[in-house]
């Protein structure tokens, strides 16, 4: 009898925690503005729309992958959200699961480059981040226009490198690399100029809040950085300017995806459904000035002019190959630490 | 129920606890550094670490910021715990809570904190500018100087409290009689009290010399990217280059590392003790 009782009270309980479970999902963010603006565009109205929770764990992109790898055998996230092209390297490695294109209402909508694989695991691009010359338009004495430009020695001492950590500073380092003469499969311009920066007195941080503390506190003149910070920076009352190198405009995708071996995809997918809706890649843009990747978001106005957005300004912007990337991550993280290291 | 009965009882949660928190994923870490490609094991992650000059420096700044900063927190910590342990009982509770305080507060706002300090425009190093002590683009920042000083903040309590309760079971009196056969102050210290509280300052030595060692955050706050040391180049084997078994082979590193300065330390401390 005891027994029995046991067993109906540990199942209802069971059940209880199945239940509470269906009705919350998780997910990363990259904390600060960013969070703030996923928060407003998207989690938010989701709550309401489905009286779902989403938990929220704050993790950059390449922490976010080593957890879910971590986890690949009980995996703890519902979607995942990478800026550095991870989503390729999870789907080969079965921890994202395939997209049914018609399971989104607003996958059709999206511009092609958004949605290369999505039946082989890689979630769709929600947002495309511009990359180019952030500078402090009071200190500078002459401004950047290219990203060759980067090299000059007089700025070295006022010069302000991210590290490849970073998904923007991979991305930087590699237009500086490629207008350097280099290619993917020849960093070493690239690391010679950077070796040379460094001699100069330039400085190597790997997060954003330390380039805002670079730019306030530190006398930073410029750094290759992205649009949405340049905005970020200004919005705190730098006087900062976002400028495009003449040579061309990296871009970075973000793309939400979705984790295998998770009971609730259905909610997953409505999240990752909201992600790309024109509504929330609007208000994405006006809060962060990231491009929308859903062709049916209208941008007006001062986010327009600061926005690239429509399928012929998103095609003129460069994308390094992500397989490339992903095949030398490795061995390029490992010269850029040998490169750096004091 | 019989007394041994008992005691492995209640010895059961704590065993259980150690096995299953730090044996078994020791054990993991183990056998993670030599997985080889295919599913056998093989050593090329230690030959790739030991044949390297660049990790090895990374090795030997590891080991030589955490000696200079146990000496520090030592040479510190030890007068600080003697006078503490001297004090009346009323500013002794005063200055415990001094130096327990810093502890109260996280390390990474601690270290926050240490950052607008010695950053290039910081009152530290703006100091050493203004009175011509340091050239005009001088930062402490993304120094080794800063992770020493970062770290002997944080870690300098252990080593005060360490020494502390053992200076305060010294009886008073063997310093009094020292004092009576003519030792000077100093003397009496260096002869008396510094040996008697040897088994103090080789735990609070051993507790401050792991600790920095291991340590992650501050390093690698304070230092940057371009000052590594062991902990955050297995991070970065963990998180970036996604090289798990490397990460683990230079985890088994750090973990031998540290044995084998320890063991030779507590088996020399011991003999001198007793």
């Amino acid at each position: 009898m005891r027994n029995t009782v046991l067993l109906s009270v540990s199942a209802a309980a069971a059940l209880a925690a199945a239940a509470a479970s269906a009705q919350t999902i998780t997910i990363n963010s990259f904390g600060g503005r960013y969070e703030e603006a996923h928060r407003k565009c998207v989690i938010a109205p989701f709550e309401a729309a489905t009286g779902a929770k989403v938990q929220i764990v704050t993790a950059y992109s390449a922490d976010a992958f080593a957890q879910l790898r971590a986890q690949a055998a009980a995996p703890q996230f519902d979607v995942i959200h990478f800026s550095g092209g991870q989503e390729i390297l999870g789907a080969k490695e079965g921890l994202l699961a395939p997209i049914d294109a018609a399971s989104l209402a607003n996958a059709a909508d999206l511009v092609e480059v958004a949605r290369p694989n999505l039946a082989g695991g890689q979630g769709p691009a929600y947002s495309i981040v511009a990359l180019g010359l952030v500078y402090n338009s009071q200190a500078i004495p002459a401004p950047p226009t290219a990203w060759a430009d980067l090299a000059r020695p007089e700025y070295a001492g006022n010069l302000v490198l991210t590290d490849m950590s970073n998904t923007y500073g991979l991305q930087g380092f590699l237009m500086l690399n490629q207008v350097l003469g280099g290619d993917m499969t020849n960093i070493q311009p690239g690391l010679d100029a950077v070796k040379t920066m460094l001699d100069g007195g330039a400085v190597v941080v790997s997060t954003s809040p330390e380039i805002m503390q670079e730019f306030a506190q530190n006398e930073a003149w410029v750094a290759p950085y992205s649009s949405d910070y340049a905005f970020t920076l200004r919005e705190a009352g730098l006087p900062v300017v976002f400028a495009r190198g003449a040579e061309g405009t990296p871009a970075v995708f973000i793309t939400a995806n979705l984790v295998a071996n998770r009971p609730n995809a259905e909610l997953a997918l409505k999240f990752i459904d909201r992600e790309i809706s024109p509504e929330a890649q609007v208000c994405f843009a006006g809060e962060m000035r990231y491009a929308p990747t859903n062709l049916k978001a209208e941008l007006t106005g001062a986010v327009a002019e600061d926005t690239p957005y429509g399928a012929e300004a998103l095609g003129s912007l460069l994308r390094f190959d992500p397989t490339v990337i992903e095949a030398n991550r490795a061995a390029w993280v490992e010269a850029w630490n040998r490169t750096i290291a004091r | 129920m019989t007394d041994r009965q008992e005691s492995a009882l209640l010895l059961l949660p704590g065993l259980l606890l150690l096995a299953g928190a730090f044996l078994v994923p020791i054990l993991q870490m183990l056998a993670l550094s030599v997985a080889g490609p295919d599913g056998g094991w093989t050593l090329d992650h230690f030959r790739r670490f030991l044949g390297d000059g660049f990790y090895l420096a990374v090795l030997a700044r590891t080991v030589r910021l955490s000696l200079v900063i146990t000496a520090i927190c030592l040479a510190v910590g030890f007068p600080m715990a003697y006078i503490m342990a001297r004090a009346r009982p009323r500013p002794r509770v005063w200055l415990i809570v001094l130096v327990i305080l810093p502890l109260m507060t996280s390390v990474v706002v601690r270290t926050f904190g240490w950052m607008v300090l010695l950053s290039r425009s910081g009152l530290v190093s703006g100091l050493l500018r203004d009175f011509g002590l340091a050239p005009r683009n001088f930062a402490l920042m993304y120094t080794e100087t800063a992770i020493v000083i970062g770290m002997v903040q944080v870690l300098l309590p252990f080593m005060a409290l360490s020494i502390l309760g053992v200076i305060l079971r010294i009886d008073p009196r063997i310093e009094e009689a020292a004092r009576t056969m003519g030792c000077s102050f100093l003397r009496a210290l260096a002869a008396v009290v510094l040996p008697l509280s040897l088994p103090g300052i080789v735990a609070g030595s051993l507790l401050v010399f792991t600790l920095s060692a291991s340590s992650f955050v501050t390093p690698n706050l304070l230092g940057g990217p371009r000052v590594q040391v062991l902990a955050a180049s297995v991070w970065r084997a963990v998180t970036q280059t996604l090289d798990w078994p490397f990460a683990a082979a230079q985890a088994v590193i750090l973990f031998a590392g540290v044995l084998a300065i320890l063991v030779p330390y507590i088996r020399i401390a011991g003999r001198g003790h007793g």
